[in-house]
Formats: structure tokens, sequence, C-alpha cells
């Protein structure tokens, strides 16, 4: 067929050029020594202030790492991480740890965040952010439009983390008026260590899997969101990360807590700078919902994903999970994923209250070389657990997209259900699309229905859109809008926009 | 997966091992000897084996087995009478422990047998346990030829059945060849008393011609307390067809692997099969089916039936390599669960290199629907009964494509057998 040979040959052409958040920000960093080691940690910890307690968590961590080998199960090839020869702390200059007025923070930062598109001034919030906007346009023409994002529109509070530290974090005090707590992870050691004591690592445990443990050994910053009973926060909660520094890896850690009744959307966007080497980002997001509560969390993952030939690239080994631990408790995660070199990437929910939820929707779209390998687990425990697992993988150019779930029904969990769809759509002839289900039944009155397919947009659909005179790329780009649209809709609704945005920058040159 | 040395291996390894060393089997002893090293040095395979994700053979092979010896034909005879034939009209080939018994029955004109174990599979990692094992315990063998063009009118039998010596450890090794343009059926079917702790291993090798047809029906019957290791490959030329139905009614530990590589142009696999999972039973089947060319076709669809204490296995893989164009696979894999105590784990895979496809697969678990029940026993069907309906009615989709109803009722006799026993 003519039409789908000419996006081919387009795919093969493709450069992924049209990165948009490729360029660095030049600020002079102090950084640990290279390498890992017990004095690494104890740098970090020091440059934190942190109390003794977290120190020894962290050193025990390490020594658990250092027993531990890198997973290789997941259908993923790079080349072996040397972790003597990354930085695992990077800060900028002058940057004092702790709370701090923007007027204190390094102006370059702040721009940087500005060119990201990420307003940090509470008050530009508010009145818009066009001014400032036109101010630094002015001072610099090369400033390029990133277009209008959910963090714009207001209401929305951000944690800005820059590398290793989080710059600021905003609107603070308004969500302390409804009595949550939204502060870096660093802070909350601090403020509130009894509350990160009772809660850290009790869902993802601290020797859960080889990044996990690293990740708990050096985690910088992150958020963390504790949301009291009865209360549904009353605006988005967002954290922005951002690697800047070169040889740096970013381990950030996010703790979110609902409590009984409560309610939060969490979104998460993340960018880093064009670059050649390949750099490690290896987070820890715990969730932890009580009765009734729920937990929505929705990231758009755009790290940089390496150039057409696989050259450069995050390396995004990620561990999510949350934890329905009260009665008919509920968490969500949404995901579009389309940056990174490599993803490794399963956020699940353990469904341990009776007649909790977890829902997983997820487009994930890969191009030029990247890897991606990632799912979901549902864990059925309680009684009347339900779970939905959505999941649209999108390839392209020469890459790899897998999806690997597992749905587990455990002998006490009398009437659990399960619905799992997962689609595959391949663009071009060189790219791999693969399916690897793990259902799991104990119990006889579960319902679990699972369904997968792999195609490619088929001629009929694009031979109706042809017919009635929408050109060629336009016709895909609206097939594949309808492939992703049940994962789209669960996105709060500027986010949405902001996916479909990024769907179709990723399949540029495949699709419109 | 990382060798822990010095590796201590279990009793079941142990004892597999010792039993080989304590046979008289013949045939190629050096094939048999570096099948044991193999186990040996590498032990049986955890769930850390991908392959083997559900089935820990290590921990599930239990030991106490003794080498199987010859019968005499009178015994060999009696053994077989139990098992009443699923073809009347059938020409069958006797194993029993392992050992081939000519019982002088005619062959059907066009095919041809020699006697004689063909090659071992060669294998080495204890992701290949299945053919380590038959390398090492097979004792009885040979390979059918189906000439080229023939269109066979009687069915060909291949019955293996245990006598009940003690705790055997035995196998057989067939080769099947359908030659270009034929038409055949064959059945394997492997029996046994139940009680008997024995071990039985089956591995097969099918090359079916161009244009050839061959329906292949497994008909696994082993004692409720063997173990059964079972392979079969299945190799398709250009335009060939495989029919493959497979039965599992019985067993204590059976894994049933079933590879499928389309090599021509316009194959096509279809492959149907029950699996009826009860009592302590573990039973496992892994099928994989490779599209290597363009335009071949499959369609896969398992029923299974779980109660007791039962666990059942299903893994599918669909494979698509780059060059397989226009391939068009269906899998299917659906599952009762009647019992609180048994368990079902599937993971049927999609592994797709060429973009031009239709794939799918489709998984379902659930308990039989309340309202048919009701339905049923408002019209003053017992419950029981109402159930053995509903079960059967939930597996009828299975037999679709066989084409002999004579052989599709032998089946369901089967089948009614392991429900009077079971439901």
């Amino acid at each position: 067929m003519v039409a789908v040979q000419e996006t081919i040959d387009t795919v093969k052409t493709l450069e992924i050029d049209q990165y948009k958040y490729g360029f660095s920000t030049d600020i002079e960093s102090d950084k640990a020594p290279i390498g890992l080691n017990e004095d690494t940690i104890r740098f970090i910890s020091a440059k934190k202030d942190e109390p003794q307690w977290m120190l020894d968590w962290r050193l025990e961590a390490f020594e658990r790492w250092k027993t531990m080998t890198e997973p290789d199960w997941a259908r993923v090839e790079y080349d072996k991480i040397d972790y003597q020869d990354i930085y695992y702390y990077a800060a900028p200059k002058n940057f004092a740890e702790g709370p701090k007025s923007l007027d204190e923070v390094d102006p370059e930062l702040l721009r940087t965040y500005e060119k990201l598109g990420i307003p940090l001034r509470e008050q530009e919030v508010l009145s818009g952010v066009a001014a400032t906007k036109a101010a630094l346009a002015a001072e610099d023409d090369r400033e390029e439009d990133l277009g209008d994002n959910i963090y714009k529109s207001g209401r929305v509070a951000v944690d800005a983390v820059f590398d290793s530290v989080s710059v600021v974090t905003t609107f603070k005090a308004e969500l302390a008026k409804a009595g949550v707590i939204f502060c870096s992870m660093s802070e909350a050691i601090k403020d509130h260590p009894e509350l990160v004591k009772k809660y850290l690592a009790t869902v993802v445990p601290v020797s859960d899997n080889y990044f996990a443990t690293l990740n708990c050994a050096v985690f910088t910053d992150g958020s963390f969101v504790y949301v009291p009973k009865g209360v549904r926060c009353p605006m988005e909660l967002s954290t922005y990360f951002r690697i800047n520094e070169e040889n740096t890896g970013q381990f950030e850690r996010t703790l979110i807590i609902a409590e009984e009744g409560s309610y939060v959307s969490y979104l998460e966007g993340c960018t880093a700078p064009q670059r050649d080497e390949n750099q490690l980002h290896a987070a820890v997001v715990e969730l932890i919902a009580m009765d009734d509560a729920e937990i929505k969390y929705s990231t758009v993952q755009n790290w940089y994903p390496g150039d057409e030939n696989g050259k450069g690239g995050i390396y995004n080994f990620v561990t999510k999970r949350a934890d329905c631990r009260g009665k008919n408790s509920k968490v969500s995660w949404t995901q579009v994923e389309t940056g990174s070199a490599v993803t490794w990437k399963y956020p699940s929910c353990i469904l341990r209250g009776d007649g909790s939820q977890g829902e997983f929707y997820s487009i994930a779209v890969s191009n030029g070389m990247q890897q991606v390998d990632s799912g979901t687990k549902m864990l059925h425990i309680g009684k009347n657990t339900t779970s939905r697992i959505i999941s649209k993988g999108i390839s392209a150019g020469r890459s790899s997209n897998t999806y690997r779930g597992q749905v587990n029904v455990g002998r006490r969990a009398s009437d659990a259900r399960n619905f799992t769809q997962c689609d595959s759509l391949l663009i071009g002839d060189r790219c791999g699309a693969h399916t690897v289900p793990y259902i799991e039944t104990k119990s006889a009155s579960a319902q679990l229905e699972h369904e997968a397919t792999t195609s490619k947009i088929s001629d009929d659909q694009l031979f109706y859109c042809l017919q009635r005179g929408i050109p060629e790329e336009e016709a895909i780009a609206l097939i594949v809008n309808g492939f992703v649209k049940e994962v789209i809709q669960e996105l709060p609704m500027e986010f949405a926009v902001e996916a479909q945005k990024l769907i179709g920058i990723s399949l540029e040159g495949s699709v419109g | 997966m990382t060798a822990h040395s010095p590796r201590i291996l279990t009793e079941g390894e142990t004892s597999l091992i010792d039993a080989v060393a304590r046979s008289t089997f013949d045939g190629d002893t050096s094939a048999r000897k570096a099948a044991v090293d193999a186990i040996e040095a590498n032990g049986l395979p955890t769930r850390r084996v991908e392959y083997y994700h559900y089935t820990d053979l290590r921990a599930l092979l239990k030991g106490g087995f003794e080498p199987a010896a010859p019968v005499s034909e009178e015994v060999a005879r009696d053994a077989g009478k139990p098992y009443p034939r699923l073809a009347s009209d059938a020409c069958v080939l006797h194993f029993r422990d392992g050992y081939y018994h000519d019982f002088g029955e005619a062959l059907p004109a066009g095919i041809s047998v020699t006697d004689g174990l063909p090659e071992a599979p060669s294998a080495t990692s204890n992701a290949d346990a299945t053919s380590l094992i038959n390398a090492a315990v097979a004792i009885g063998g040979v390979t059918v030829e189906i000439a080229d063009g023939v269109e066979v009118d009687r069915v060909l039998g291949l019955a293996h059945a245990q006598t009940g010596a003690a705790n055997t450890a035995s196998g057989t090794r067939f080769a099947v060849n359908a030659g270009a343009g034929s038409k055949a059926t064959v059945i394997e079917r492997a029996c046994g008393p139940n009680g008997n702790g024995y071990l039985n291993s089956s591995h097969v090798d099918i090359t079916v011609g161009e244009g050839a047809t061959l329906t292949y029906i497994l008909s696994i019957e082993e004692g409720d307390a063997a173990s059964r290791m079972g392979r079969l490959t299945v190799d398709l030329g250009k335009d060939a067809t495989i029919n493959l139905f497979v039965l599992n009614a019985g067993g204590k530990l059976v894994r049933q692997e079933i590879v499928f590589d389309c090599r021509g142009e316009g194959g096509h696999v279809e492959i149907a099969g029950i699996n009826l999972v009860g009592g302590e039973a573990h039973i496992d089947v892994t099928s994989t089916i490779n599209h290597h060319v363009a335009n071949t076709t499959a369609n896969e669809l398992f029923r299974n039936v779980c109660t007791g204490r039962g666990r059942g296995v299903f893994q599918g893989q669909i494979n698509v390599a780059q060059p397989a164009q226009l391939t068009d696979a269906k899998m299917a894999c659906n599952t009762l669960l009647l019992s609180d105590d048994c368990d079902f784990s599937a993971k049927p895979e999609l592994e797709i290199f060429a973009d031009d496809v239709q794939c799918g697969h489709g998984a379902t678990v659930t308990d039989l629907e309340p309202s048919y029940l009701f339905y049923l026993m408002a019209r003053g069907i017992s419950e029981t009964r109402a159930r053995r309906l509903l079960i059967k009615a939930f597996v009828a989709e299975a037999f679709e494509p066989m084409e002999d109803e004579k052989l599709e009722e032998a089946l369901e006799a089967r089948m009614d057998d392991w429900l009077d026993a079971n439901v």
C-alpha cells in the first residue's frame, strides 16, 4: 500500500530533533565527588542537613544494594551502567537548602523554568505570566515559545526539582490553610519526621529491587504530600523534574499519603537537556490511600529520548507503587510516556482494603531507538476489589515497546474483578511491539478479562478518511488519537491537551 | 540463571540421575550421559527460569524413581486393556513403560514405520529441561513416514501405557514426517494406573510437508500420581496445515510444551485443547507459535476447567518475525474456576516485529454463571448434572475444528470420566 509506505519512509529518515526541551542551563553547580561510596551518601545527607536516623537508613540501604544484582529480565538492552561514573548530587551553586523566597533563587534558574513554561511566582500564576515572558523574550530573542500548558492555567501548585534539589514549592501557604502538606522531601524529613518515619518505604520496601534500593541510598529530592482526613485538596499538585547537569543521575523520592475520605490529584512532568551520554533517573514513588481516599496520579514523561541512532537519552528506571490500605480507597495511575531512551516502569496497585479500586491508563509512544518496557501490577488482596487496565502502545522507527503486566487475585480476594485491554499499534516495519501479561487467580469468584491486539492502521480506516478529503498525515493523526482516546480521557483536561500535542511531536514525520 | 555452586541436588534430581545410572537402557548412551550431566550441573528449572515461570520443576518433581525394565508380551497386552481405543479401526503401535511392543497390527496404506529412537533433542540449559529429561530416559521410539500425496484412510495410534511396575522412569520419542500433499490422522495417547508415581517423558518431532494436512490428537490420561514431561514440535512447510487437539485429563504433574514453526508461506496452525485440572494436579501447557515467513495463520483456543486443589497453567506465545508480514494469529484461553482451593495462571504473550499483521489474544477467568445454573435447576435438573452440562457446553468450542465425529465422541467419553470423578 503506497500511502503507508510513504509514512514508513518518513519514519526511517526521522530524526528526533523536535525535542523542544533539549537546551541546558549554564549554571555553576555544586556536586558531590563522582562515584558512589559511603562518603557520597554522607555528603548528600550532610548537604540536606538530615537527622542521623535518615543517614543510618541510607547507609543500611547502601549495604543491601551492594549485595544485589541489576535485573535483566526486561526486554531492554543498554550499555552497562558504571555506577562509579555518575554524580549523585548536583545543585546550583550558592543554593541554600531549605525554604527560601524566590528573590534568593538564581535568576538563571527562574529563566529555565520560564523557558519550560513552569511559572514559579504565585502572583504571576494568578495574573498570567505574559508580562514576565515578554520581558524575558526581549532580553533573549532565542526564547522559544513552548506553548501554553497546564502549569499556566492557574490553580496548580508546583514543586520544581532541578537536578538534586527542590528549587521552590508554590502555594504552600494556601495549601496549609486546607491542612495539606505539600513540600519537598528534604523539608519533610526535617519538618515532619514522624510522618516520614511512619510511611517511608512501607509500600516499596528498601530492598524491593536493585534500582529502588539504590534510590533509598542516594535519593536527593522529590515531593511529599499529606492530605488530612476528609480534605479534598483545593488544587492540583504537581512536580516538575528537570535534569540539567552532565553525568548526573537523578534519584527522586515521592511520598503521597491520603488520609480517610480525602482526595488529591497529582501531576508529574519531566524533561532533560539533549546530551550524547546516557543519564540515569531512578525514582521511587509511594502512594498510600486510607479508607475512602482517592489519589489520582498523572505523569507526562518526556525525558530526552536520545538521537535517531540511540545516542544519549535518559535511562528511566522507576519504581511506582500504590497501597490501597483502606476500605473503598482508589488509586488511578495515568501515564503518557513519550521520552527516555530506555523505560523500565510498572506503576502498581496493592488492593489491600476491601472494595478498593486500582486503575492504570497508559499511552507509551516509542520512536527512533527508544525502548519501553512498562505496564502495571494489580494485586488483589481484599474482597470486592476491582481493577482496570487500559494500555496503548504505539511503536514507530526502530523502537521496541513492551507491555508487561500482572493481575494477581489472592485466595481471600473474593469477587475480585479485573478488566485488561492492551493494544499495540505498529507504524513502520522496523519496530517491535510485545505484550507479556501474567494472569494469576486463586479465587473462584474472581472474574478476569484480558484482551490484547496488535495491528497497524488498517487500510480501511485510512481509506475511509482519505475518501472524505482528509489528508493522509491528518488521517493517521486522527486514527492514532482515536486509538489512545480512552487514556487521554482520564487525564486532567489541560494535561490531556498537552499529552495530545506530545504524541503528535513524538510521532512527527509519521503522524502529523 | 546464575549457577550456585556447589549445587545441592533435590531428591527428584538425584533420583532421576540415579535411575538412569542404574538402568540398562540402550540406544545412544553418549546423548543420555550428556543429558544427565547437564541436569546434574544446572539442576532442574525453578520459577526464575521464565519458560517455567509457573512450574517450579525443581520443587514439583518428586523422587523415588526406578529405571523401567522390559515386560513380557502378556503383561504388555494386559496393561492396555483398561484403556479402550479412541478409534476402533486404528492401527496402534504399543509402548509399555517406554518399551516398544509390536503386536503385529497392519499399518495403514501409505504409512511406514521404522523402529528405533530418533535422534535425541539437543539441549543443555535448564530451560530445556523437558528435552533433557527425554534424552536421559527415553527408551522406545519410532519414526513414522507418511508417503507423499497419500490420503491415509485409517488412524495411526501411538499408545503409551504404564504397566504398573513401581514408580518407573521411562519415556518415548517419536518422529512423524507427513510427506508433501498427504493427509493423515495420528493419535498419541498416554495412560497409566492411578496411585503410581511414575515418570513418563514424551518427545515428538513432526514435520508437515508442502500442502500436507496432519491431524494430531494428544490425549493425556496419565495416572493421578504420575509426572509427565512432554514436548511436541511441529515444523510446517508451504501451505501445510496442522490440526492439533490436546486433551489433558490426568496426571499429578503435567508439563506439555508445544512449539510450532511456520517456515513456508500459507502455513496454518489450528490448535485447540481442553485442560481438566482436578484433585492435586498441576497441569502446565506451554505453547509457542513462531511465524518466520509471510502469510501464515494460527488459531489457538484452550478451555480450562479447574477444581479441587488443582493448579492450571497456560503459557502461550505468538512470535512474529520481521519478514512475517500478513500474519494472522489469534489465541484465546478461557478458564472456569470451580473451587476455592484451585488456581489458574495464564501468560498469553505476543511478540511482534512485523507491522502488517493482525494478532490478538484474549484470556478470561470466571466461575459458572449462577443464572445459567439456576435456569437448569429450575427445570428439575440436579445441580451436579447442571454443572456438568454447563462445563461441557463451555469446553465444546474446543472440539469444533475436529472433523471426525467418532473421535470427538470418544474424547468426550474420556471427559465424562473425568467429570464423574471430579465434579
